[in-house]
């Protein structure tokens, strides 16, 4: 995990960012992982929303995460209900759902709610940096 | 041992009060039209696999009383399977059809000489069915056999249309996995990463497989090959990975308490089936998390099973519904209900019985009790 850095606001310097990866399969947070180590940017795990909440309350990251790529069905607390905790607490930081079932309801629903993307697996890398790509750019908006 | 066969065991020991009018054998309410008119008393002549059919039909019929039954063959399967209804079983046919007041005699013995004797032996105003009306009677057992079979299946795919959630998310998953690995493995340089890497695609392929595997002999309608003996707690394992594409287990703590070695002769697909739709109930009554207990045991040398939630409970007015073809509570689409109609058949099938107890709020259990030659396998194949 990287230090914390001046620049209050805009997160770690010597990263492109922050995120958070919420997947109850360690598979699926391990290859999100790579990618996006790959791409430069600073990845927290957690294995259910549970953990999710944990993750984004402790300590510095309550400032500088920016961004959350969550699964819809995982323990303890789902995706559906972590997503409804982020919106209310971190309305800030932008939300990528990355899910293994093609809902369309639930993918409209989501949109309509703030959610930047509705990702379904399998994704391929490219596709997934540029999805976070456009939530940085949210996640800088959101704090001009 | 329970003496009632019917699957409503539980309903008895849990109802606050007795219906108006109860049918003495099967345990059902006869509607109210019905509460006055007498059974119509039927004896069984002949236990062989007809005779045991017959027993198992039209026991399940309100309007009528099955007073006895008979077979020159001590062994006859459905003597036995009379003995678990509690059906009087008769070692002479004059003891049977002399006595009772019987109004329908059924001859399915396909012995013409008994035919001959009925018909100077039946009392006077008794019917008698034998000979080639018998032989379209055995025609007509056979097809409803077949349609409830044709039914299971129905239900069966029916309902794996509600494993499309967990079939894309245990798909996807390692297609993701694979997905990333490959496009990283495009560019690693380093050998010992590839060799790790390549190897967790294999495996994550080999999980892919495993889950068409799982489903595709899962949906194939059930063989009609011979009973054979089956572990019961193998079964449950199996069902219990069928029932998580249905379900999501990811909230549900799950007790095993398995005896070694409990076995029953039946269809073994039929019975997977039994638990998955068990197993899937148990679990949907469990919105918010729960425990799910499986349980087997060899009691007495019947063979039990006990598949148990602690979610929302079964009320009790509904007790004597819960078996009944297309009787649900879920939504429409979300139900089709045939599942416990359809588990009922096939225990009933595999002479077995079935008891739900149950309290609102507390949770509800299913008991399947197998009688010692449904065990054992000691008893001749049924239609």
């Amino acid at each position: 995990m990287s230090e914390f850095k001046s620049g209050f606001f805009m997160g770690d310097q010597s990263s492109n960012g922050r995120v958070l990866i919420m997947d109850d399969e360690a598979d699926i947070r391990k290859v999100v992982r790579m990618t996006l180590q790959k791409a430069g940017y600073d990845v927290l795990e957690a294995e259910d929303g549970q953990k999710g909440i944990e993750t984004i309350n402790a300590g510095e990251n309550r400032l500088l995460l920016d961004v959350i790529i969550c699964d819809i069905r995982m323990p303890k607390v789902n995706g559906i209900e972590a997503i409804a905790y982020f919106r209310q607490n971190y309305p800030r930081v932008p939300l990528i759902v990355l899910t293994g079932f093609p809902d369309t309801d639930m993918a409209t629903s989501l949109l309509r709610q703030g959610v930047v993307d509705y990702l379904v697996k399998p994704v391929e890398g490219e596709k997934l940096k540029a999805s976070v790509a456009r939530a940085m750019e949210q996640r800088e908006l959101a704090h001009l | 041992m329970t003496s009632n066969v019917t699957t409503q065991e539980g309903k008895s020991a849990l109802s606050s009060s007795p219906p108006a009018a109860v049918d003495r054998q099967s345990g059902r309410e006869r509607p109210a039209f019905m509460a006055s008119q007498p059974p119509t008393k039927v004896a069984i002549l002949g236990a062989g696999r007809g005779g045991t059919a017959l027993l198992d039909l039209l026991h399940q019929i309100r309007t009528i009383e099955i007073v006895g039954i008979t077979d020159q063959n001590p062994g006859a399967p459905g003597l036995q399977r009379a003995r678990e209804l509690n059906v009087p079983v008769y070692e002479r046919v004059a003891d049977l059809i002399g006595n009772h007041g019987v109004n329908l005699v059924m001859d399915v013995t396909g012995d013409p000489a008994m035919e001959r004797m009925l018909h100077k032996q039946v009392p006077t105003g008794a019917d008698i069915l034998s000979g080639p009306a018998s032989r379209i009677l055995w025609e007509l057992v056979q097809h409803e056999s077949a349609l409830q079979t044709e039914l299971l299946h129905a239900e069966k795919l029916a309902g794996i249309g509600s494993f499309a959630a967990g079939i894309a998310h245990d798909m996807n998953n390692p297609l993701q996995l694979i997905l990333g690995l490959a496009e990283n493995l495009a560019e690693e340089q380093d050998l010992e990463a590839v060799h790790l890497q390549a190897r967790d695609i294999i495996e994550a392929v080999k999980r892919t497989t495993a889950i068409c595997r799982d489903l595709t002999s899962y949906s194939r309608r059930a063989s009609s090959l011979q009973d054979s003996v089956i572990t019961i707690n193998t079964k449950l394992d199996e069902a219990l990975k069928i029932a998580r594409y249905a379900v999501a287990l990811q909230d549900i703590d799950i007790r095993k308490a398995y005896q070694p070695d409990v076995t029953v002769k039946g269809n073994p697909d039929e019975l997977l089936h039994v638990f998955v739709n068990l197993i899937t109930n148990a679990v949907q009554a469990m919105e918010h998390g729960g425990t799910l207990t499986l349980e087997t045991a060899v009691i007495d040398g019947a063979a039990q099973v006990r598949v148990s939630d602690t979610g929302c409970g079964i009320p009790q007015e509904l007790f004597g519904q819960i078996f009944e073809p297309f009787f649900t509570t879920k939504p429409p689409g979300k139900g089709t209900g045939l599942g416990l109609y359809n588990i009922k058949n096939v225990i009933h099938h595999m002479h077995g019985t079935i008891a739900v107890a149950s309290q609102v709020g507390r949770g509800s259990s299913f008991t399947i009790t197998f009688p010692r030659d449904a065990v054992t396998g000691d008893r001749s194949a049924h239609p």
